[in-house]
């Protein structure tokens, strides 16, 4: 046995902190895709869109909206190039409120693939 | 004239619209107050009440947490607008503005407690200088105004003969009765002094005539208890808008108008005609010269 096992043994009263760290890259931005915001959220629109427009200007819509859950959406801007705005909100609403409770704050990630097949004359 | 500038409690305390709820929580505590005013760049953008922050979470900004529906009142505004403002919306408290900054705030409880003194304890009805108020404002809105004076006929003979108790009690049993006969918007009721009450109607001369008659007759006709025998004397006069209005001439016609048809009660009863009304007069407005 060590000197310090032997120490601990012989006086349990010994009171020792073990410190573990775990570093990785602060995501920026840090929201991804997709947040929701509910309503009783800890930050809510107006928050969310400072946030927004520091770290990320002008990549992101915010959506004002009147849900029984939710009071905003930030939207990667991007996304709305490859599918309409309202057909993904609908979807991302239907998903988000089986998930979500109105102190939420949910971010999300949508991978959006488009399948195009073209036919060209020989 | 009772203005809110006088009532508002002008050591304002505001809050910006990016403070966080935290802090409104504790300037609700230190000030004990229950709404404050959200200014961005000194203007006026919302109000967060109690309410709000019980229902946000305390890293909030008071941005997401605010109304932005705030409903304001000039400093030079009266406390029946506020009153009104108040009911209109069902608020506790308005903030007083100027040109969008604000400069004071009100409450419900402030605004009744003073509307209170210019009440009639015993009837109920307004005090002579709500009458005043509103005719001015009828005025202002061009509309045209007549006064019905309703004078109880031997009433201090009433008061000596069976005590001033039975006195109250048949006033305010007449202040029921008369409050019964006018419609909301159109006639405007007060106790005048001791045993004179008048009323205020945009009701054109002909129908106020036909009130005055409906509401000495109900005074005839009520079943007062013991058989006392209780009647009054109505004097009208009204008025026909002329020229540009002036608001010091405004406040004399007023009170042209208002001792005519006090006046005309008083002949009324003398002469036991029951109503008679004062010879038509025209209100007319002085010209006030732009500057």
């Amino acid at each position: 046995m060590t000197k310090l096992t032997n120490d601990f043994l012989a006086n349990e009263n010994v009171r020792r902190a073990e410190i573990s760290i775990r570093m990785s890259q602060f995501e920026i931005p840090p929201m991804q895709d997709v947040l929701l915001v509910g309503k009783r959220a800890p930050i809510g629109a107006e928050a969310v869109r400072r946030m927004v427009d520091a770290v990320s200007p002008e990549q992101y819509e915010i959506i004002r909206m009147e849900h029984e859950i939710f009071e905003a959406a930030v939207l990667r801007r991007s996304l709305v190039k490859l599918v309409p705005q309202e057909k993904l909100m609908k979807i991302i609403l239907e998903e988000g409120e089986r998930v979500a409770v109105q102190d939420s704050v949910i971010k999300a990630q949508v991978n959006i693939v488009i399948q195009i097949t073209r036919g060209v004359d020989l | 004239m009772s203005k809110i500038s006088k009532i508002m409690n002008g050591e304002l305390v505001t809050v910006n619209i990016a403070d966080p709820v935290s802090r409104v929580v504790d300037l609700m505590e230190n000030f004990r107050i229950g709404g404050l005013p959200v200014v961005e760049q000194e203007q006026l953008v919302g109000i967060i009440t109690s309410r709000d922050v019980r229902r946000s979470h305390p890293n909030r900004l008071v941005a997401d947490a605010m109304s932005r529906k705030v409903v304001t009142i000039r400093p030079d505004c009266s406390l029946w607008d506020a009153k009104e403002l108040l009911e209109e919306y069902g608020i506790e408290r308005l903030v007083v503005a100027e040109e969008e900054r604000p400069v004071g705030i009100v409450t419900k409880s402030r605004v009744y407690a003073e509307i209170g003194k210019h009440m009639d304890a015993l009837t109920g009805l307004n005090r002579a200088q709500y009458l005043q108020r509103k005719a001015s404002e009828l005025l202002c809105e061009g509309k045209e105004i007549v006064f019905i004076f309703i004078d109880m006929d031997n009433f201090g003979m009433i008061d000596k003969r069976l005590g001033h108790a039975v006195g109250d009690e048949i006033l305010t049993s007449v202040a029921k009765l008369l409050n019964s006969l006018v419609e909301d918007g159109t006639d405007f009721l007060c106790r005048y002094a001791g045993d004179e009450f008048a009323v205020l109607t945009t009701r054109p001369l002909e129908e106020a005539k036909q009130l005055a008659w409906k509401m000495i007759s109900a005074i005839e006709e009520a079943n007062w208890s013991g058989g006392i025998i209780v009647t009054g004397s109505a004097g009208i006069a009204g008025g026909r808008r002329k020229g540009i209005r002036s608001d010091i001439n405004e406040t004399y016609t007023i009170a042209d108008l208002i001792n005519m048809a006090s006046l005309s009660s008083t002949k009324a009863k003398k002469e036991k005609k029951r109503v008679l009304v004062a010879e038509q007069m025209e209100i007319e407005h002085r010209v006030t010269p732009d500057i």
